[in-house]
């Protein structure tokens, strides 16, 4: 079994509230640089450069899992991973399909820039992206689970955009692999001061937004095979010698 | 005054648990983050939010309020009356957005947190 260091949750230029630095590029390089060993891109309602991450990780020893962090329409926020990228756009066109319509004002929220493995333009996306879906969270889980993927409830420890801060507690039908703490708390703390929270695996992410926080920031390390969502999973569930180690 | 007296002077649907119309109410709270609403809304008052989700009737039950209204037009997932009604937890609806709704209980002499 081999330790993996893992950020399960970077945004890239693509989400309106990120900087422009953080483009896929530039993401997989400092992750190589710095021993980051698997980096899930996961920008709002969107994964339109994930596809560039996977090809600008190629050679390097950085493995880019598809993901997403999808708002769900009581303002939740999930992390929700997938193995292959083909899983996450047959998602992309569930979440496309329940989207607001409204567009994207870059001047107040920011600008959402689709960038190839290069760094170069390819668009900017017009949908406003940092808003909620038509779906429940409940809803959410189970067509990612259907579609073989996790979701991991977001920044649980937040008062905004948090399955606890919206729902009061975690619903017993919503389908997570895991939950998340911010930057802000740590395991001991958390279940301390909501003890229900240690039913779930925990993991911690940077939620990086700059390459300084993504640097710096979290990260969740993993005992494993292979490099894979599916491993990642039997390590939250404790199956197969696949652990979660810190 | 009652739950049930405020459903004979606003456009308020009963979904759920009619026999909360008699529940006397103590006052209002009105958020849509149900972790805030669990910290501080009081025994005997009247809840607005706009949050549909089943989770609601659980807090309300917790904290011993006397009815929900989810406002602004949003319809109450089917859990959540069910649940509602198993719980005992007075449900009601109103095509009123939330300020408009408060100001009218407001008047109607719900002024107290």
């Amino acid at each position: 079994m081999q330790r993996f260091v893992a950020d399960l949750h970077v945004h890239s230029l693509l989400s309106p509230c990120a900087e422009v630095e953080m483009t896929p590029r530039n993401i997989v390089w400092h992750a190589a640089e710095h021993g980051i060993d698997i980096v899930a891109i996961t920008d709002h309602n969107s994964c339109d450069n994930v596809q560039a991450a996977m090809e600008a990780a190629k050679g390097l020893n950085v493995t880019v899992l598809p993901g997403m962090e999808v708002e769900t329409k009581e303002e939740i926020h999930f992390v929700v991973l997938f193995d292959k990228l083909r899983q996450l756009l047959a998602w992309n066109q569930i979440v496309m399909a329940h989207m607001s319509g409204r567009l994207n004002d870059a001047k107040r929220f920011g600008a959402q820039f689709v960038v190839d493995a290069e760094d170069n333009l390819v668009r900017v996306k017009e949908e406003m992206l940092l808003t909620s879906l038509s779906l429940s969270a409940k809803e959410v889980a189970e067509q990612v689970d259907a579609l073989g993927g996790i979701s991991i409830a977001s920044h649980v420890d937040r008062h905004v955009y948090s399955i606890l801060s919206q729902l009061g507690f975690i619903p017993s039908d919503i389908k997570l692999a895991a939950v998340e703490i911010s930057p802000r708390t740590n395991r001991q703390d958390i279940v301390q001061r909501i003890p229900t929270l240690g039913r779930w695996p925990i993991v911690t992410s940077s939620d990086a937004h700059t390459i300084e926080d993504f640097v710096s920031g979290p990260k969740t390390v993993f005992l494993l095979e292979q490099p894979t969502v599916s491993e990642i999973r039997q390590a939250f569930d404790g199956q197969n010698s696949r652990e979660v180690v810190v | 005054m009652t739950v049930g007296d405020f459903v004979e002077r606003l456009p308020l649907t009963v979904v759920a648990a009619k026999n909360g119309l008699d529940n006397q109410v103590t006052g209002g709270y009105v958020s849509d983050l149900l972790s805030n609403v669990m910290g501080f809304a009081a025994a005997g008052n009247v809840w607005v939010t706009m949050q549909g989700h089943q989770n609601i009737i659980a807090v309300a039950s917790l904290a011993g309020l006397a009815a929900v209204i989810v406002a602004g037009g949003i319809e109450p997932e089917k859990e959540t009356a069910q649940k509602a009604e198993s719980e005992g937890v007075t449900l009601l609806t109103t095509k009123l957005p939330c300020f408009e709704l408060v100001g009218q209980l407001y008047q109607l002499g719900i002024k107290d947190a």
